[in-house]
């Protein structure tokens, strides 16, 4: 047993992590990709700490939004969040209804999104529309419209994600049900005749099938070929511009109202609206930046689409998901 | 002294009672959290809901089939592997066997995907046999396909491992005999191959009927999904907890039920163990000429045809991330994280296996048949519980006091090793009598008891088994995501976490990297734990004349 503790210490230290002991702590709920190692996260983290001087900028990384909202669910007052950072404009009436949030009194002026920006809670820190990337080797000519996607030749097949297990397929669900309305169902079977298959996870689709060539087209934003001309130097993979308009996605954050840091929290809702922060994400977090950056914008970022942005009200959203899901599956299982 | 010895064969049972309140209070306790927090279970909606018996249906098909193709496929293969104890990369194909079971599926996919996909290695071949695009990847024949991939190996790696537990004598006196091989299988195979039927079958079953990323991916859309698929839009989107345990319930009761089936069916293996980890090919048969040169290389070329090319897809893949991987600061941290998590959870996996086998044979002696088999069935729990059951129920059981940090991963690694039970199990149950009632009666006789007789009696019979045991374990939490993603801390992953990492952040080339990393260490553990425990040769000597005499003999 006299081995047993120095056995154990070096496994605890492997297990934790970096622990440093500081004054203030903000605790921030995010996604796990926000924060990996190429992430937009540790330049954040940096940044932030130099600002405030004596504080700690900790982040607990889940699965995804869905998780954030699914643990302030679980954990209640008692979460261990001072600020949660990742939930989209679908998943805001639904942590709003929690009673948990508190007003974020930071100035909006700055942002620069495609669409207005009232609300007094959540504050976004990027944005991007769902599209379908293509693979120009495989097409010459993408669709220019859903209308052109439902009547293009045979061998153009697409990768979905379920709706019911990834944000990037709700995404679709909306944005059918928003160019479509009461015909979405009618649209959703015309759609299935060009479906290789329905993922459960955009990983899935993009990198087991997308990205082995599997299918010329897959369902996922926007920015992604920025990622591929940025980083792979190469052209090959660009996302279809649809002229009924594309589905926005704004990811935001909000402060915690039991937070014990209101003051640390605000600032960094504060600090979000700035390029210390702005200028990781385009890259770091593959989206647009919430405010102009300016030069500091990377080139590739201007040859990417720029659609009409669609969306609904997150109450909207709130209310009739579940009937929209029933109606997907009953139109795709028929 | 006897009422001494009387006390201690108490032992048994009391251990398994332990290990048998540790799991099923872990898995009914996550199971009743999640129903104490729901509010109302409505039962009827299991029928009201049309998709969901359509769901529930199509999930019992496709597992029935796929286990049926996987163990019943596994049969041939097995007996071709013990009959040819050596052929050029039998080595290299065994550890193969090894690996497909833990690939994270994210990456058997891409290799499945790689290799018989519309653009794969496979699909000229294909155009060229059936003169139409492939397209049998997507469907049930996919989700078939990807189960015999997964289960095929490991159901032919356990039977391998039964087969050559035969006696040695049987061995001689069939080949003193030249028995055919008709009568071989009759006699020798059968038997071995019988009583591990049931279990593994109900293994496969259930592996096949919860495994949601491969049945929806492959399946080609809603039509094929699994319960787990509701089961997560009732808990992650709708946060509809008592849909969500009503699901899992549903799963339990009905992948639990199977297992009791099996276990009853099982019966006891054979009491007679001779010496173990003797190959029977040393030994000539008569059966390994002729024909079944032929028909043998044709099952294991099937075999290396199903097993290696995805492997070697994902292989390619990471050589091609290997530039970037120095420059991957989180990667060894994550590994040498990865490896310590996965010495415990496979250790703890190990000592429950022990428990409740020690345990229920106690029973099973006494005649408390039916408490044996639930003893016994009790370890398949954690399986068939869902992964995101089991997690959120434990979050609601112990969050206010359990913190994050390394408590959470000693929990990661605590569900990791009961998540591995029932394969450690599989794998020394054969094994454990230890003594036959002969050798038993002899060793109390000369008064062997206690630690002498644990040491030179039984341990040199359980060591192999132990460590395949041990290894499966291991790599089985080595590859799991399924828990971690719950309880996990960002700035230190495991290495699965930070595979998906990689991949929400568009790096394909380090994701190929770490999943081939993934993969060494996993052969890693095999190599390791199966050098270590290989039989080495009492007297140098013996080894020549033993392999002299093969050698006259064929």
């Amino acid at each position: 047993m006299k081995y047993a503790i120095p056995l154990a210490l070096p496994l605890i230290l492997v297990m934790a992590g970096p622990v440093q002991a500081s004054e203030r702590t903000l605790t921030v709920y995010t996604y796990d990709s926000f924060v990996s190692e190429w992430g937009p996260g540790p330049g954040i983290e940096a940044a932030f700490e130099e600002r405030c001087g004596d504080c700690d900028l900790r982040f607990v990384a889940l699965d995804g939004g869905v998780d954030i909202l699914q643990r302030l669910r679980l954990e209640g007052e008692g979460t261990g969040a001072d600020l949660v950072l990742g939930l989209d404009m679908n998943l805001m009436a639904e942590a709003r209804a929690l009673d948990l949030l508190a007003p974020h009194e930071v100035d909006t002026a700055p942002l620069a999104l495609p669409i207005d920006w009232a609300d007094d809670t959540f504050l976004p820190y990027d944005w991007g529309h769902f599209a379908f990337v293509y693979d120009s080797e495989q097409i010459s000519e993408p669709p220019g419209s859903f209308r052109e996607l439902l009547d293009a030749p045979d061998d153009l097949q697409l990768i979905l994600q379920d709706p019911r297990t990834s944000v990037t397929g709700q995404g679709l669900l909306l944005w059918i049900k928003h160019v479509y309305g009461d015909e979405a169902p009618a649209v959703w079977a015309a759609l299935n005749e060009r479906v290789l298959t329905v993922t459960n996870s955009w990983s899935q689709a993009y990198f087991s099938l997308f990205m082995n060539g599997e299918a010329p087209m897959v369902l996922s934003y926007a920015t992604s070929p920025a990622y591929h001309m940025a980083v792979e130097e190469t052209d090959r993979y660009q996302a279809a511009e649809f002229e009924e308009g594309h589905y926005l996605q704004v990811e935001t954050a909000a402060m915690m109202a039991h937070t014990e840091q209101p003051d640390l929290a605000r600032d960094f809702l504060a600090f979000m609206l700035t390029p210390d922060f702005q200028r990781h994400i385009p890259l770091g977090n593959v989206m647009n930046p919430a405010i102009d950056l300016g030069d500091e914008l990377p080139e590739v970022f201007d040859r990417l689409i720029q659609p009409q942005s669609l969306t609904f009200t997150p109450e909207e959203v709130r209310e009739n998901r579940r009937a929209w899901i029933r109606e997907w599956l009953n139109a795709s299982v028929r | 002294m006897r009422s001494r010895w009387a006390t201690l064969s108490r032992w048994p049972v009391s251990l398994g009672i332990a290990a048998l309140t540790a799991v099923a209070g872990l898995g009914l306790g996550s199971l009743g959290a999640l129903l104490w927090q729901a509010r109302g279970l409505h039962p009827a909606m299991l029928w009201q809901e049309p998709w969901l018996a359509a769901v529930l249906r199509f999930t019992l098909w496709q597992a029935t089939l796929s286990t049926l193709l996987a163990v019943g496929l596994a049969v041939p293969v097995a007996l071709a592997l013990a009959r040819r104890p050596h052929f050029p990369g039998r080595g290299l194909l065994l550890r193969a066997m090894e690996l497909s079971l833990v690939l994270p599926t994210l990456i058997g996919l891409f290799g499945l995907v790689a290799v018989h996909g519309r653009r794969g290695w496979a699909a000229p071949l294909w155009e060229w046999l059936v003169g139409a695009e492939s397209g049998y990847l997507y469907g049930l024949s996919g989700i078939v396909l990807a189960h015999v991939f997964y289960n095929l190996p490991l159901s032919a790696r356990l039977m391998l491992q039964a087969l050559e537990t035969a006696p040695s004598a049987h061995w001689r006196l069939a080949s003193q005999l030249g028995l055919t091989r008709s009568t071989l299988w009759r006699t020798l195979e059968w038997p071995r191959v019988k009583p591990l039927l049931p279990r593994l079958a109900a293994l496969v079953f259930t592996l096949c009927f919860t495994s949601f990323a491969i049945v929806m991916t492959l399946g080609g859309g809603p039509r094929s999904s699994t319960l787990e698929v509701a089961l997560y839009q009732a808990l992650k989107f709708d946060h509809d907890l008592a849909l969500a345990a009503l699901l899992a319930l549903t799963q339990l009761v009905i992948c639990l039920s199977l297992w009791l089936l099996a276990l009853s069916r099982g019966g006891a293996p054979s009491l007679v163990v001779g010496r173990v980890a003797l190959p029977g090919g040393r030994w000539h048969r008569r059966d390994a000429l002729g024909i079944s040169r032929l028909t043998d290389a044709v099952w294991l070329t099937a075999l290396a045809a199903l097993l290696l090319p995805p492997l070697l897809a994902v292989v390619l893949a990471g050589l091609t991330g290997l530039p970037a991987l120095p420059r991957s600061a989180s990667l060894w941290p994550a590994a040498l994280r990865s490896l310590i998590m996965a010495l415990g959870a496979g250790v703890g996996a190990l000592s429950l296996a022990v428990a409740l086998l020690v345990g229920s044979r106690w029973l099973r002696a006494r005649q408390h048949a039916w408490a044996a088999l639930l003893m016994e069935g009790g370890g398949q729990l954690i399986l068939v519980i869902p992964a995101l059951v089991l997690g959120t129920g434990l979050f609601l059981l112990l969050r206010p006091t359990l913190g994050s940090g390394w408590q959470g991963y000693a929990l990661v690694v605590l569900v990791n090793a009961f998540m591995a039970l029932p394969f450690a199990m599989q794998v020394v149950r054969g094994a454990l009598p230890g003594l036959s009632a002969p050798e038993a009666r002899l060793a109390d006789q000369f008064g062997i008891r206690g630690w002498a007789r644990l040491r030179w009696l039984v341990w040199p019979r359980l060591r192999r088994p132990l460590a395949l045991a041990l290894a499966y374990a291991m790599t089985l939490s080595l590859g799991d995501f399924s828990v971690i993603a719950l309880f996990g801390s960002p700035s230190a992953p495991t290495l699965p976490m930070l595979l998906y990492q990689q991949l929400g952040g568009y790096r394909w080339q380090g994701a190929a990297a770490t999943a081939l990393v993934l993969l060494v260490l996993v052969a890693l553990v095999f190599v390791l734990l199966g050098w270590l425990t290989r039989h080495p040769p009492r007297y140098p000597w013996t080894r020549y004349a033993r392999e002299e005499r093969h050698a006259r003999m064929s």
